[in-house]
């Protein structure tokens, strides 16, 4: 079963088109990396994925259900609106700006929604955020507040506020590109453990060794559409299209 | 010499009603601001055009004249809408005029947090009234201390508006005694109290800002 199939997704800002018809699937317990120079839509790609940009036209699929389709810029059909909440709460969100609450504690941030979004019993809720928390390696923080920490520890932090919901799915965009470069590992490797675990990852970033690593597959983007896609040895070794070649000749 | 300290009780009576109209206004208007602001930052038409026409009428019209016409006008347009205390049409004026201002320092307090957070609470399945109770509205509290802290000191001010309506006030007092004793220099001694009232006032907020910069 595909988590989540899109096809010819179209972003249009205003008269930019941003996207012009994005086809990709990806599979329960794929990595996917995304890759392609800035502009190319990337970002915005990844946000339709969890509505927080509406398409212009296109299907998003869920679970193999139809999510959304639109034409137009109007939604043709959509998921009813409880079962589209119940989708949404199975898509992690990772940020560029991590995006942690500042006035709540490490801990708070992570048993936050679970506790009032899910309902679950606060002393389970703060157990399990201890639990992600040891395991991002942040344990002993989880009474600071987010302005005390370094970049590096703020992401790992969300990345465990976003696993304390139980996703099926985590949606990284450019996870560490605000990063110093000496922080970049420590969530690099939070990610990598992640996708050792089997959990369903798109990526957006500029880390190629991560891809490497890790990715199942290895998505180029540009102009608004999929230019390329294939393993990372594919991808980084032989890569097909003169953009996609030109894009990693001038990065690697 | 001797007259000043006849003076000082009658004023500080005065005072003492400056202080507690302002303090009671503001208290109540605050909590109204929230939702005006709110109000007009919804996408339902129905919430936000009535909280939009609001904050223009009261900030739009001098607020002698919105204490004049809640005390003395509505009642002509009908009896039942009489407030007989004047002290509490000052209140009501007073509180809802507030409010419109204060409306306004919230919304872009709501306005200058960062897109991020609301995404977040978002991705993470809040609702909105999740996400304002426990995330916008607590960051939205610290930003909007300044200038909450400068309409209360504004208001002390206003609050000598309401001797058209036959309330007294610390400049009522003031005039009175200036009149009945033909005399300016009991001016002195109340602008002297006026600018006690603001300092301390002043150092109150300054405290509540302090307290509240706590991440």
């Amino acid at each position: 079963m595909s988590i989540i199939r899109t096809e010819n997704l179209c972003k249009n800002f205003g008269e930019l088109h941003v996207l012009k018809g994005v086809n990709l699937t990806v599979e329960k317990g794929e990595v996917v990396v995304i890759i392609g120079a800035s502009g190319g839509g990337k970002s915005t790609f990844l946000r339709s994925l969890n509505n927080l940009e509406t398409i212009t036209a296109g299907s998003i699929y869920f679970e193999d259900k139809l999510f959304v389709r639109a034409e137009n810029g109007k939604v043709l059909e959509e998921m009813p609106k409880k079962e589209k909440k119940e989708a949404l709460l199975k898509m992690g969100m990772v940020f560029q700006r991590f995006n942690l609450f500042p006035n709540m504690t490490v801990k708070d941030n992570v048993m936050s929604a679970p506790v009032h979004v899910k309902k679950i019993p606060k002393a389970q809720a703060e157990e399990t955020a201890m639990e992600l928390l040891k395991r991002v390696g942040l344990a002993d923080k989880a009474d600071e507040y987010p302005s005390r920490l370094s970049g590096g520890q703020q992401q790992r932090v969300a990345i465990a506020r976003s696993l304390a919901m139980s996703p099926d799915i985590m949606l990284f965009d450019e996870p560490t590109s605000a990063l110093d470069p000496e922080l970049v590992g420590e969530v690099l490797n939070v990610m990598k453990g992640l996708a050792k675990d089997g959990m369903t990852m798109i990526c957006v970033t500029h880390e190629m060794g991560f891809a490497r690593e890790v990715a199942d597959k290895v998505v180029f983007m540009g102009e608004g559409k999929i230019l390329e896609e294939g393993a990372p040895d594919e991808i980084f070794n032989h890569p097909k299209t003169k953009q996609a070649q030109q894009f990693l000749g001038s990065i690697l | 010499m001797q007259k000043v300290l006849l003076w000082i009780p009658q004023l500080l009576g005065g005072a003492r009603n400056t202080i507690i109209i302002t303090i009671i206004s503001v208290g109540i208007g605050i909590v109204l601001s929230l939702f005006l602001a709110l109000g007009k930052m919804s996408k339902h038409k129905l919430i936000s055009k009535p909280c939009s026409a609001y904050i223009f009428f009261f900030r739009g019209t001098p607020l002698l004249m919105q204490i004049y016409f809640i005390y003395y006008g509505l009642p002509q347009i009908n009896p039942a809408l009489t407030i007989k205390s004047a002290f509490n049409a000052a209140l009501l004026a007073f509180t809802l005029n507030t409010a419109a201002y204060l409306a306004e320092d919230i919304r872009a307090g709501v306005q200058s947090i960062d897109a991020g957070q609301f995404e977040a609470a978002r991705t993470l399945g809040m609702s909105y009234w999740q996400m304002m109770r426990l995330v916008i509205i607590p960051q939205t509290i610290r930003r909007v201390i300044p200038p909450v802290g400068n309409e209360f000191i504004m208001a002390l001010k206003d609050v000598s508006l309401v001797s058209i309506i036959g309330l007294s006030d610390l400049t009522k007092v003031t005039r009175q005694i200036s009149s009945s004793q033909a005399t300016a220099m009991v001016y002195i001694p109340a602008m002297i109290i006026y600018l006690i009232i603001t300092a301390v006032f002043t150092a109150i907020f300054r405290q509540v800002e302090k307290k509240n910069s706590a991440y």
